[in-house]
């Protein structure tokens, strides 16, 4: 009897232990390794910068469906997606300079002094350089300028204001004096700008004496930027 | 030993059989506890042989054996050290040295047999 319920005993574990096993070799299918750590954690930084990207993704879809949501009720309320997309268009167009603006500003003309030099004065002092116009754009652009042009050339993120011996190349274009600045924006603020005692623009006109003459206009028209830009190291980010 | 073998088989056709699973990220740990019973079996066998078994000492090595074999493979896991290379080598190692004397004594008793039957 003993002897009996051992092996009752044994078949029964036996019957266990195969079972394990038939379980075990359907579940491991392939080659199950033995992982370290470091694996581990390069695995969990991959995952997180998925999940990153993922998210990143999910925020573009949902102002992808924003924008479409804005299309949508475009279309609802009579236009077309067309005329969305045109608007879109013009005012891209505005922003990035591609397009005539008028509306109130300053003109600021900017030429050599007339005056007599002092006895062994600098004649660079009488001269308009690139620096003073560079300086004045700034003081516009800082009162608020939304669009400057120097002699019919737009002021743009790439625009360069750089010294030519006595003239003056902007956008790759070189003028001689006077300088014709046209700046849109609230007429006082600019004015103030560049007629404030302590602007820069006085301190060219009153102590340098350069001809500067400032004018505030009802209706300041500046040109679009009149050449190509074409981006040569430039790529959009992906993923955002 | 016929009982031990008839176990096996039944238990390999209901694994496969019924569908039972677990994650398996256990697997690791499962295939060290079933190295550390199948040590356990071979050396119940080898006791039988050697009318040495012991149903206590077989059932409890069983199941101890099992669950040090699978809970030192997690504790090597956590650890980041390969701490089931310890059971596979020392269960791996008996399982031999078991089966070694398993196939010694079956030899014997064969050899024994046929002496006996010269004799008569």
């Amino acid at each position: 009897m003993k002897i009996r319920l051992n092996k009752i005993i044994l078949l029964f574990l036996c019957v266990v232990l195969g079972f394990f096993i038939a379980t075990q070799t359907k579940i491991v299918q392939g080659d199950y390794s033995f992982v370290s750590l470091r694996t581990i954690i390069d695995l969990q930084n991959l995952i997180k910068k998925e999940e990153e990207e993922l998210s990143n993704i999910s925020e573009l879809i949902m102002s992808s469906k924003n924008r479409l949501l804005e299309y949508e009720t475009a279309i609802s309320e009579g236009g077309s997606i067309k005329d969305v997309l045109a608007k879109e268009h013009e005012q891209f167009k505005m922003t990035s300079g591609f397009v005539d603006l008028e509306g109130p500003g300053v003109i600021i003309w900017l030429s050599d002094s007339n005056r007599e030099l002092y006895e062994w004065e600098d004649p660079n002092n009488v001269i308009v350089h690139d620096l003073d116009v560079l300086i004045l754009v700034n003081d516009l652009k800082t009162a608020g300028a939304e669009a400057i042009s120097i002699n019919g050339q737009r002021i743009m993120g790439t625009s360069e204001i750089q010294c030519a011996g006595a003239t003056i190349t902007i956008n790759n274009h070189t003028y001689g004096q006077p300088y014709i600045i046209r700046a849109i924006g609230d007429p006082d603020t600019l004015g103030a700008a560049v007629k404030s005692p302590e602007s820069y623009a006085s301190l060219l006109k009153d102590v340098y004496g350069l001809g500067l003459d400032v004018e505030i206009y009802e209706n300041v028209k500046v040109p679009k930027f009149g050449s190509d830009i074409n981006w040569k190291y430039l790529t959009p980010k992906e993923g955002e | 030993m016929i009982f031990a073998i008839l176990g096996l088989l039944a238990g390999i056709f209901l694994g496969l059989k019924l569908n039972i699973t677990y994650p398996a990220k256990y697997a690791l740990y499962i295939s060290v506890a079933i190295l550390a019973s199948l040590d356990s079996v071979f050396g119940a066998a080898r006791s039988i042989l050697e009318d040495k078994f012991n149903t206590e000492i077989f059932v409890s090595g069983f199941f101890t054996n099992a669950i040090l074999a699978g809970f030192l493979a997690y504790i090597g896991d956590r650890l980041g050290v390969p701490l089931y290379y310890a059971a596979i080598f020392a269960f791996g190692g008996r399982l031999f040295q078991n089966f070694a004397s398993i196939r010694r004594h079956l030899l014997e008793r064969f050899r024994s047999r046929m002496a006996t039957k010269q004799d008569g």
